[in-house]
């Protein structure tokens, strides 16, 4: 019924004037029926109204929700992505082909730059590459002008052998080959130096099946490679021919120097077709002829061959624990190794994963803005004691304070400043006190025994207090806030580092001494403020006693007043007058509240302080009443002023002793001698 | 990695081509290989090349590395001149000097190979150009028969002898190894096995 009638109603041609005509034709009753209706159906609209703005009300707030989860979300994978870039682009460091080397060739301006320097980046690089190659990266010097890879061929039956890795070097070409089971950087085994005074490179410009191949020879060897284009190979074939002429021009200028040093004991036969007949010597070197000595022995154990691989495996699958636990083992097995050459060579490739392995590390624990804080103390902590394991403490010390600041101001920074600043104080006190706390715990956890990072510790407290100070300084004393809410804040703050020293981290002395100086400021400022303010209003004080107008409002007042701790029964007279004044009332609520607040703010430091603020008040208060009473305009109401002053001087004072009481502060002498005065009044 | 081993021949002679720059070394290994003549002159620095051919009526597969006249480093040639198996030494019947230049291309090959029956033919080329010529037949033939070598004339442009070259040379080098089997039976094979080791 309701429906049909909503549906009326709802028509988009309905004519109001029309349908109440037509129900009018059926009279009165009808009418009044209708009426009843129209009422029921705006009742249930009104229902119905609630509902779907509830309905809709709590769709919003899903929605918010929603959006903000959403909003992690893709914050999340902003994250995962700029980590997997990371990631990439360390991976691209690690492939071994310069692709500058590939695409451009050998570079002229390399010469300009310091050999000895390039020697360094090359060689070194080449260390982590191809293993057994220490005593070709040794050499002062030299360094890297090309490098592909190549495939070797079988020179006669040209039957593809291996992948294999062709580093040409200033004065001689490295060929590496392939290991297919390895993983991490180091790929290549070192197979063979030639050196390029006698190296003969042969085009192979027919192969049958066999494309862009070039053979090198260099006796006994005859080894045959294959490019993986024409124009790579040309590359190979002019680089290698470049090189050599760069070097033949070198060697000829030393040995010319040499030889106008040594005063040309023999003439050398220059221009001989055939050249000197000098026997060529082999130079090549094939890695398990290298000199065997005890600590290469020391080092033939599997595990250890395989471990600087399985080492990068561990760094890139972030097992840090698994990696500093290889690392302890293979510390504690070199410990009894032979020193030789072998044996820092090894080393070397060890150190290098371990500083990788620390920079993975630190990084774990570094603070940038992109990272997400998400990780939280466990993942920080779990660095730390592989840092430690390390021999990093300080460092991991140092990050983990830091990452801790971090951690404390993005906390910080997610609470909203709304309103009420005793609130937000609240909260900033939960969150800075309980980072803290929790800091305090979190690291006597991680660095169990490290006395000496303990200190750090303490700086670094000390300063995250400072800087939560400032913080509370601008929020609380510089927002004009009322010395009230200041006060609850301090004692707030107070509160929270009170309990730190459950944890044995006691702070409170830092915290007053930073607090003290904007606390008297304030004192000061409330105090002025209430002196200027008890002279303003008896500027047109009438001394007439309150007129309440009638007995509620009389009785309202005086329950309102008991609640403050004050009988004031006594004064009332005539229904509804009070023998006080309106300034009287006034002062003796605010006068409360001051010193309620300074006691809260109460330390023996500011103990005379606040003591000199209250009496100062008082006596303002005082001075208007000794005022008034000298003045002739108010002959005839002397002993409402007396009454007033009476009320202030025992009521109120009075009730100001029981504050100190109940705050167990000791009544300080300025009070009583101010008592004593108002006594005085008459 | 796919194993690229077609079915080839496992019998390979490494022919070496020497002799001074110009004299036609290429032109003649070009027209062998490929039955064509070039007439531009590029010097070579050490090209090699393979081909299948019938010996005899054995299919073999012969390897010529196609040298520089010019090279300034006695020692990267005599690592060309250790791959060989025989050598097609090579003047220019129109120039003295090539011809002069053989006396020493020998010595080289003798002291790197250590032997004196090295497979070698002397090769006099241009023949083509009679009458330019500077090296009389007779005086190269003296000289082929001092070192006890064949000496062939012959011209990569009109196409003269050149495949008797190569095939006679195939000969040289496949009698050698026939007898060197034939004395140290099984010698050759285990010094190849024994590469093979050093270099998989
Ligand atoms: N007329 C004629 N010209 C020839 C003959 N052989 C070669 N030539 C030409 O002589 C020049 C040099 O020949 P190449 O075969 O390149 O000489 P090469 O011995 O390979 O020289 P290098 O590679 O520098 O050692 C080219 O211009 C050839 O065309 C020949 O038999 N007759
Ligand atoms: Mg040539």
């Amino acid at each position: 019924m309701g429906d049909g009638l909503a549906r009326i109603l709802t028509k988009q041609s309905f004519d109001p004037e029309a349908f109440i005509a037509k129900l009018a034709i059926d009279g009165e009753d009808a009418l009044l029926d209708m009426r009843q209706k129209v009422h029921a159906l705006n009742e249930d609209t009104a229902q119905a109204l609630k509902k779907n703005v509830y309905k809709n009300y709590s769709q919003f707030i899903e929605t918010a929700k929603e959006i903000s989860i959403l909003e992690g979300e893709m914050y999340q994978l902003s994250n995962m992505l700029t980590e997997e870039k990371s990631l990439m682009s360390s991976m691209m460091k690690l492939s071994l082909v310069s692709d500058k080397a590939m695409v451009e060739g050998p570079k002229e301006e390399k010469k300009e730059e310091s050999p000895e320097e390039e020697t360094r980046r090359n060689l070194a690089f080449l260390l982590e590459k191809v293993e057994g190659c220490s005593s070709v990266t040794e050499v002062p010097g030299r360094h890297l002008v090309h490098d592909t890879d190549l495939v070797e061929v079988e020179p006669e039956t040209f039957v593809q052998i291996q992948r294999t890795h062709a580093f040409l070097l200033s004065d001689s070409l490295m060929m590496a080959t392939w290991v297919p089971t390895r993983r991490g950087p180091m790929r290549y085994r070192f197979q063979g130096l030639y050196e390029l005074d006698s190296l003969a490179v042969v085009n192979v410009r027919d192969a049958g099946p066999i494309k862009n191949a070039f053979k090198i020879l260099m006796f006994p060897e005859t080894r045959m490679y294959q490019a993986d284009s024409a124009k790579s190979k040309r590359q190979w074939l002019d680089i290698l021919e470049d090189t050599k002429k760069k070097k033949a021009v070198k060697d000829k200028q030393k040995k010319e120097a040499a030889n106008r040093l040594s005063d040309q004991l023999s003439p050398s036969p220059v221009n001989s077709p055939m050249g000197e007949k000098g026997l060529p010597s082999p130079v090549f070197k094939d890695a398990p002829e290298e000199p065997v000595t005890i600590d290469t022995d020391f080092l033939q154990a599997d595990w250890l061959e395989e471990l600087p691989e399985d080492l990068d495996m561990l760094i890139a699958q972030r097992n840090f624990e698994g990696a500093v636990d290889s690392v302890e083992k293979v510390t504690e097995y070199l410990k009894a190794c032979p020193k030789g050459p072998a044996l820092k060579e090894f080393k070397a490739r060890i150190d290098h994963r371990v500083k990788q392995l620390t920079d993975g590390l630190m990084s774990e624990l570094q603070v940038s803005p992109e990272r997400s804080l998400r990780g939280g103390p466990r993942a920080a902590r779990h660095a730390v004691t592989q840092l430690i394991r390390l021999a990093k403490s300080a460092q991991a010390c140092d990050l983990f304070l830091k990452n801790r600041s971090a951690v404390i101001r993005y906390n910080i920074r997610q609470l909203k400043f709304e309103g009420a600043t005793t609130l937000y104080i609240r909260c900033l006190c939960t969150v800075f006190f309980s980072s803290l706390s929790d800091t305090a715990k979190e690291f006597l956890k991680a660095f169990p025994d490290h006395y000496g990072c303990y200190s750090a510790f303490v700086i670094w407290a000390k300063q995250e207090l400072v800087s939560f100070v400032s913080i509370f300084r601008r929020q609380v004393f510089e927002s004009k806030a009322s010395l009230t809410t200041i006060a609850e804040c301090v004692q707030l703050a107070k509160k929270h580092c009170a309990e730190l020293s459950s944890i044995g981290v006691d702070m409170e002395f830092s915290l007053a001494s930073m607090m003290d100086l904007p606390i008297q400021q304030v004192i000061e400022e409330t105090r002025d403020q209430m002196v200027e303010g008890i002279k303003y209003r008896t500027q047109d004080e009438l001394w007439r006693p309150l007129n309440l107008q009638n007995k509620a409002d009389c009785d309202k007042f005086v329950a309102e007043m008991k609640a403050l701790g004050f009988d004031v029964k006594p004064y009332v007279s005539d229904v509804c007058f009070v023998a006080l004044t309106h300034n009287t009332v006034q002062f003796a609520k605010s006068s409360l509240t001051f010193v309620d607040d300074l006691l809260r703010l109460y330390t023996i430091e500011l103990e005379n302080m606040i003591a000199l603020a209250i009496q100062t008040v008082f006596t303002a208060q005082m001075q208007q009443f000794q005022a008034a009473l000298k003045s002739d305009k108010f002959q005839s109401e002397r002993s409402t002023i007396v009454k007033n002053a009476q009320f202030v001087g025992e009521k109120v004072i009075g009730r100001i002793f029981t504050l100190y009481q109940q705050n167990d502060v000791t009544l300080p002498l300025q009070l009583q001698t101010v008592q004593m005065n108002f006594r005085q009044i008459k | 990695m796919s194993k690229a081993k077609t079915q080839q021949p496992a019998v390979i002679h490494k022919v070496i081509m020497v002799g001074s720059g110009g004299v036609g070394k290429s032109a003649l290994t070009l027209q062998f290989m490929y039955e064509e003549f070039v007439e531009d002159y590029e010097p070579t620095k050490a090209d090699s090349y393979r081909k299948k051919v019938v010996l005899d009526g054995e299919e073999v597969q012969i390897d010529i590395l196609d040298t520089a006249g010019q090279e300034d480093y006695a020692a990267i040639r005599d690592n060309y001149f250790r791959t060989g198996e025989g050598f097609l030494c090579v003047f220019s019947i129109k120039e003295q000097e090539s011809f002069q230049a053989t006396q020493e291309f020998r010595e080289q090959i003798l002291r790197v190979k250590n032997d004196e029956n090295i497979p070698f033919l002397l090769v006099g080329n241009m023949i083509d150009l009679k009458d330019q010529r500077q090296v009389t037949y007779e005086e190269a033939l003296k000289r082929a028969q001092e070192w006890r070598v064949p000496y062939v004339e012959t011209s990569a442009k009109t196409c003269v002898n050149v495949d008797k070259v190569f095939y006679d040379l195939m000969r040289e080098i496949r009698s050698r190894k026939m007898e060197a089997i034939r004395q140290n039976n099984g010698k050759q094979k285990k010094r190849e096995k024994k590469r093979k080791c050093t270099i998989l």
